[in-house]
């Protein structure tokens, strides 16, 4: 298990797996909301098919290093954070960097490509990049708040920080987090639709306001370097909050039926609802999920 | 010559010889400006002796000098922060007239601030506290702006913390009999519970001042940003953490080994509550001085919550943030104050796409703020981390998620930051703004590469906490280089951090810019996608007014409530009393006369009650 060529072998293995399982959630959440809408819908692959156009376009404009760098940013923190959240329980796959990193530290480097990519779509100059932002920064006050609760609530009743400690909490006790602190999986999965960013918290791109907002500057291998950087972002959230609430998974199969079963979620809840306005988002995240936050603290405290 | 002397005799001398150095011109004074900033961090760092003491009598008065391992953390700021402040003051301050009456000022707050770091009796502070405190409000009406409301303001709080102060020292001298802080600090257990809580919290309430801890901010936002940016650096960066050194030793010297956690534990809730409604404040600001002034006092906010906390971890926590904050709201107050400089205003609504004209304090700036907002991999979130952590290993639920808030709140107004001064459309009013001089950007520089630094090695850091702990009476401090630890032995190694977001982001730098970016063509802010619109050169795009109108709009509830209000409030009250009070003195002499009449005949027919016969 040792050597450092094994250990980037994982790694590499890691991100391409997040890649391929991201993209065809893609795909299939596109494929779905096509049925809901009585449209036949593009074929599952879609989203691969984009990802590699965009890679062979030409990039012909660019605004600076911070626009360049932006998508760096984004694709960074998703990999980084690969590295750091447990996809198998018992280490089965690659550990990666499990070990070094815990709760809080998720936290905040899961806020780190957002910002990075802020601050890429700010030196376009374009407004709806900058409305897009505002909104996006908002939103995250808002959903924030439940879910750091809801992890507040599990890191005090359990007495550790580490995802991995949280998950060994569960594969002794038998029992999944979801079951034996339910309030805070309420919470959790009621702030869930926030990191999405699917309708009705679709503020940030907007489509039909904002011209896709924050991105609206960037084309080519910019694009399709933060397509890639979406789909293992939204691979890392589902198996976090699997690893965290649903008694993480111990094979590849099991994991993929936990997180595409979550990710439904937020999928369906987005194909039936219009947009919310930014501060109605942020009033639905300070209300019933932050009521449900305080349960789960009182719970966890007592 | 004893080395501590002479360290006050060189900060002392420093400032007469600029003051004569600019009385007789420019270039002379700002020589020895600049030698003077040199000598003083070169003499501090390898001639000054720790273990050395000087004590003397003054008219019965027992004072003594001399460093603890505790003082010398906080020194450390101080002679990092203030030379390299001094030095970006000669290129910040070139235009200004009255340089000789600044550097005079700066230099004897400078003094003050080390006089008090190596205080051990209580005359010898409160003078050098005093000293501290006037030299910073000739600095703070300096400009001459809004004297009448800000350096009053500061003035009157400033009063409030002295004299709650004074009047702790001479309650202690009379229970103690000695003005030395260890006999206060041994005899402390052995007080009454009145006396514990008076003259600790007349303390408390003294440095708290300082600290800009709610509801005790308000000079703050108008000090911070009337001052000029140079002296800002230092007053929020070092200036400030005075007050968290005496809170410190008050809160773990005093009351937790006197069992009394409850103060600290309430200190710690103004710390948060501070921390929260001061973040509220800084994302609507649109002038960046005042942002940043809100900024700093909520990063106090979290400051003092570590030290109320009162834990290992907490208090490393606290101390950690406390270099962190000098150093990073050092870079910051300097970047507002080259802006200002170059581009002739700070005000957001109005500056827009500087980021291309001057792109050092633009690098600067970024690693600032990634660094306040506590982003990994820079040193910012060792110290949110550890607070975190306390906070939770000691089941405070409710305080980690007021900080949490805040510190979320805290990304909009730092994305604020970068984006109204440096993005966005470059505007062609700014077309002839230049990069600040070297003298600006150098000090920028050093401090953003001890940001930087500190992301992978927080140890260098840690290691002088340490020593200051040990100092405040915690045993084997547990630290390591580059591995975080909390109380139930969950870890952060940042080293692997800093590591695995390198070598990715080099990773895609190459992919992404190899084949592409050369054939690329850079363009104008103006040339963007506007979906078919026609936008003209001239046309300004930007979107800086309002920005963050939606988040106003869920606080309604919250700003309405401001704490200045009931200080203008509680003055009009004085005012009013004072003006009644106007009315008995007139100034007329029969008036006078019929109260001495008055006041005969009430002693005349209460004499027998009052005096007996």
């Amino acid at each position: 298990m040792e050597g450092i060529g094994y250990k980037i072998l994982g790694a590499v293995l890691t991100t391409i797996l997040a890649f391929v399982v991201g993209m065809f959630y893609g795909g299939f959440s596109r494929k779905i909301i096509a049925r809901i809408q009585n449209r036949v819908g593009p074929p599952v692959w879609q989203n691969f098919l984009d990802v590699l156009k965009l890679l062979f376009k030409k990039t012909s404009v660019r605004y600076g290093l911070m626009h360049h760098f932006a998508p760096l940013w984004m694709i960074t923190m998703s990999i980084t954070t690969l590295m750091f959240v447990p996809v198998l329980n018992d280490g089965l796959f690659f550990s990666n960097l499990n070990f070094s990193g815990d709760i809080i530290f998720l936290l905040y480097i899961m806020v780190f490509g957002s910002l990075g990519m802020a601050l890429g779509a700010g030196s376009t100059g374009n407004p709806n990049s900058a409305i897009g932002v505002s909104r996006g920064l908002t939103q995250m006050v808002g959903f924030e708040i439940p879910w750091v609760m809801a992890l507040v609530a599990l890191m005090i009743q359990y007495k550790t920080t580490s995802v991995t400690g949280l998950m060994e909490v569960q594969s002794q006790s038998g029992t999944w987090l979801m079951f034996s602190s339910p309030f805070a999986f309420i919470a959790a999965l009621l702030a869930m639709p926030g990191m999405f960013r699917y309708s009705p918290f679709d503020i940030v791109g907007a489509p039909a306001e904002l011209a896709s907002g924050p991105i609206s500057e960037f084309g080519g291998k910019y694009l399709s370097t933060m397509m890639t950087s979406g789909s293992i972002f939204a691979f890392v959230k589902l198996t976090l909050y699997v690893d965290l609430f649903m008694g993480g998974a111990s094979n590849l199969i099991v994991l993929v039926l936990k997180t595409f079963t979550l990710y439904m979620y937020p999928v369906l809840w987005g194909a039936v609802s219009a947009r919310f306005r930014t501060e109605q988002s942020v009033r639905y995240f300070w209300g019933w999920p932050t009521f449900f936050g305080f349960i789960a603290l009182i719970y966890a405290a007592f | 010559m004893n080395s501590l002397v002479l360290l006050i005799l060189i900060i002392a001398g420093g400032a007469l010889l600029s003051y004569f150095g600019h009385k007789i011109n420019k270039i002379l004074g700002n020589i020895t400006v600049f030698a003077v900033a040199l000598i003083i961090p070169i003499y501090w760092f390898t001639q000054v002796d720790f273990t050395e003491t000087v004590s003397f009598t003054v008219s019965g008065f027992h004072m003594e000098l001399g460093y603890n391992m505790y003082g010398k953390l906080f020194s450390m700021i101080v002679m990092i922060l203030s030379p390299l402040a001094l030095i970006y003051a000669i290129g910040y301050m070139k235009d200004q007239k009255k340089l000789a009456t600044f550097y005079f000022s700066f230099l004897f707050s400078i003094l003050g601030m080390t006089g008090i770091l190596m205080s051990r009796d209580f005359v010898s502070l409160f003078i050098f506290w005093e000293i501290m405190t006037w030299s910073s409000y000739l600095l703070v009406i300096f400009l001459g702006k809004d004297v009448q409301k800000t350096g009053i303001k500061y003035m009157v709080f400033s009063a409030i913390g002295a004299y709650a102060m004074l009047m702790a020292i001479v309650i202690i001298y009379k229970n103690t009999g000695s003005m030395m802080l260890s006999d206060y600090f041994g005899s402390f257990a052995g007080f009454t519970l009145q006396t514990k809580l008076l003259t600790g919290i007349l303390l408390l309430l003294g440095f708290a001042v300082k600290s800009a801890v709610m509801p005790l901010h308000v000079w703050a936002p108008g000090a911070y940003s009337n001052t000029p940016m140079a002296y800002t650096s230092v007053f929020s960066g070092a200036l400030s953490k005075m007050g968290i050194y005496g809170l410190g030793f008050v809160v773990v010297n005093l009351f937790a080994q006197a069992n009394l956690e409850i103060v600290g534990y309430v200190l710690a809730w103004m710390g948060a509550i501070t921390a929260v409604l001061a973040t509220f404040s800084a994302v609507f600001q649109h002038d960046a001085k005042k942002l940043l002034a809100y900024s700093s006092i909520a990063q106090l906010g979290y400051i003092v919550t570590g030290i109320g906390i009162g834990t290992e971890l907490s208090i490393m926590a606290g101390l950690y943030l406390a270099v962190l904050h000098a150093a990073f709201k050092g870079v910051l107050f300097m970047v507002v104050g080259a802006v200002e400089r170059q581009a002739g205003t700070t005000d957001m609504n109005v500056v827009s796409g500087l980021a291309r004209k001057m792109p050092f304090t633009f690098f600067t700036a970024l690693i600032a703020i990634i660094a306040l907002a506590g982003i990994p991999p820079l040193g910012g979130f060792v110290g949110k981390w550890m607070l975190y952590e306390s906070l939770i290993n000691n089941s405070n639920f409710l305080m980690v998620i007021m900080i949490f808030l805040s510190s979320t709140a805290a990304f909009l107004y730092c994305f604020k930051f970068l984006f109204g001064l440096f993005l966005g459309q470059q505007e062609p009013e700014f077309d002839h703004v230049k990069e600040a001089s070297p003298v600006m950007i150098i000090p920028m520089l050093l401090l953003s590469v001890f940001l930087l630094v500190t992301g992978a090695y927080p140890g260098i850091v840690f290691k002088y906490v340490a020593e200051g702990m040990t100092n405040l009476g915690f045993h084997d401090v547990n630290w390591q280089m580059s591995v975080l630890t909390n109380a139930w032995g969950d870890s952060v190694n940042v080293q692997h951090v800093y590591l695995s977001v390198v070598v990715v982001f080099v990773a895609f730098l190459i992919f992404i810019t190899w084949r592409g970016y050369k054939h690329s063509t850079k363009i104008s802010t103006k040339d963007i996608s506007s979906s078919g619109e026609m936008i003209k050169p001239e046309d300004n795009m930007t979107y800086a007014m309002d920005f963050y109108k939606p988040f106003q709009r869920v606080l309604q509830p919250i700003l309405k409530w401001k704490i200045n209000k009931y200080y203008e409030d509680f003055g009009k009250g004085l005012e009013a009393l004072f003006d009644f009070m106007r009315r008995i003195y007139t100034g007329n002499g029969q008036t006078y006369a019929v109260y001495v009449i008055i006041f005969l005949a009430i002693l005349l027919i209460f004499s027998k009650s009052i005096f007996g016969y």
